[in-house]
């Protein structure tokens, strides 16, 4: 048996991780997802969360916001808009976001606009958290 | 006389155009290379999600999901066809806005009921001039493209599709496949097509989609066709950038060419002119030394 699968992280702006990986753990649309080597085929969405993988024994960690991933057997490729190491975000600009979020949802708007400022407000939240936890 | 003045008047046109020229060169070449940069940076991003998408359609199973629709019920001439543009928002970049508007007039002759999502100006205004039916709301640029407006497009265009105002949409871009060579392309952003046929030729099984097929397909398709027209828009910003630094350059180099040839033909009218003078003088004072 195979202790390590192929893993891709791939963000919108740049290439983030590509090799060998023992553990994959993401947040899917419904509770913390687990990947091992020689799991399923199978397709799932991400949402923003905290992104963990193994590599030679040590967890990484990384926030990333929406995406999916592609379980296959030859290798599993995770595609996100963003992904963030803790040290890579900016905590003021994080936090100001996650202000200006808040004031947005205060004020009247249309469904679609509510829609997007709570994403931002989950996004920023998120990445408030990650660092929080691994800085 | 005269003909001096009027050359040196050209050369000088010549040379303040040749100023803009150049000016132009300087900026598009340094818009350029920060547009080669996120380019670079997004390209594994869109190639892999190209493949991934066709991978993830490969092992869909059937399901009724308003993406794949592909309304066959419809008559081809009732289909409403919508087509995602992308021109530049200004011209002065060689054949870029052109080679584009070309291909979208040569797709839209395939229907009557066509509809566009025009980004640039350029687009704007020749099909609005031309009495296209064109959303007037839709207003973006396409310079420094960023993945919220890529967001704001699909939003408008997945939701014009679900409301069934839309059949078929499709996006017509320029490529940089070399800093040489642009090529026009056009994609097709919806329906989605399951691979049935090539799932069963190559003996694949369904993969598992978690938490349910409709679910993901519901998340993941926006996600893909915003991640889609992301990548196009960088692709064609960097385009648009390369095609108008290759154009003023051509422009410069052209002009420093018509210059030399003007210099030479002032010179050539000055010499005559001076001859002439010479030889009136000289004549003059024969006539002066004969009386």
């Amino acid at each position: 048996m195979a202790t390590t699968f192929y893993l891709e992280i791939i963000a919108s702006d740049r290439p983030f991780f590509k090799g060998d990986c023992e553990m994959l753990s993401f947040p899917g649309l419904d509770g913390e997802f687990g990947i091992l080597p020689n799991h399923e085929a199978m397709v799932t969405c991400l949402k923003a969360g905290e992104l963990r993988f193994k590599v030679d024994g040590e967890w990484r960690y990384a926030a990333v916001s929406d995406g999916f991933v592609n379980v296959r057997p030859e290798a599993t490729v995770l595609l996100a808009d963003t992904v963030e190491l803790p040290e890579e975000i900016d905590i003021k600009r994080a936090e100001a976001e996650k202000l200006r979020a808040e004031e947005k949802l205060r004020q009247k708007q249309s469904i679609k606009e509510y829609y997007q400022t709570q994403a931002e407000l989950n996004r920023a939240m998120n990445r408030l958290k990650v660092t929080s936890k691994y800085r | 006389m005269a003909n001096m003045k009027e050359i040196h008047s050209r050369m000088k046109s010549i040379k303040d155009i040749m100023k803009i020229t150049n000016a132009m060169y300087l900026i598009s070449s340094s818009k350029l290379k920060k547009a080669r940069k996120s380019l670079l940076a997004t390209e594994p991003y869109f190639d892999k999600l190209q493949e991934t998408i066709n991978d993830i359609l490969l092992v869909a199973p059937h399901m009724h999901q308003i993406y794949f629709e592909r309304r066959e019920e419809l008559e081809k001439a009732d289909r409403k066809r919508g087509y995602l543009v992308i021109t530049a928002d200004k011209g002065l970049c060689g054949a870029y806005n052109h080679n584009v508007i070309k291909l979208a007039e040569e797709e839209m002759a395939k229907g009557d009921n066509n509809f566009l999502f025009v980004v640039g100006q350029v687009g704007r205004q020749y099909f609005m001039r031309k009495n296209v039916v064109i959303d007037v709301e839709f207003l973006y640029t396409a310079q420094n493209p960023t993945m919220y407006r890529a967001g704001e497009m699909t939003d408008i265009i997945l939701e014009m599709f679900e409301k069934r105002e839309l059949d078929d949409v499709y996006v017509i871009y320029n490529e940089m496949v070399s800093p040489l060579k642009a090529e026009t392309q056009i994609k097709k952003l919806l329906p989605l097509e399951r691979k049935k046929f090539e799932r069963r030729a190559a003996g694949i099984p369904h993969a598992a989609f978690y938490p349910s097929a409709a679910q993901v397909m519901d998340n993941l398709v926006p996600n893909y066709v915003r991640g889609l027209i992301y990548g196009v828009l960088i692709e064609a910003f960097s385009s648009e950038q390369n095609a108008r630094m290759t154009a003023m350059e051509t422009a410069t180099s052209s002009a420093k060419d018509m210059l030399r040839e003007l210099d030479l033909l002032y010179n050539r009218a000055r010499q005559a002119a001076i001859t002439q003078e010479i030889t009136e003088i000289a004549s003059g004072a024969k006539c002066a030394q004969k009386s």
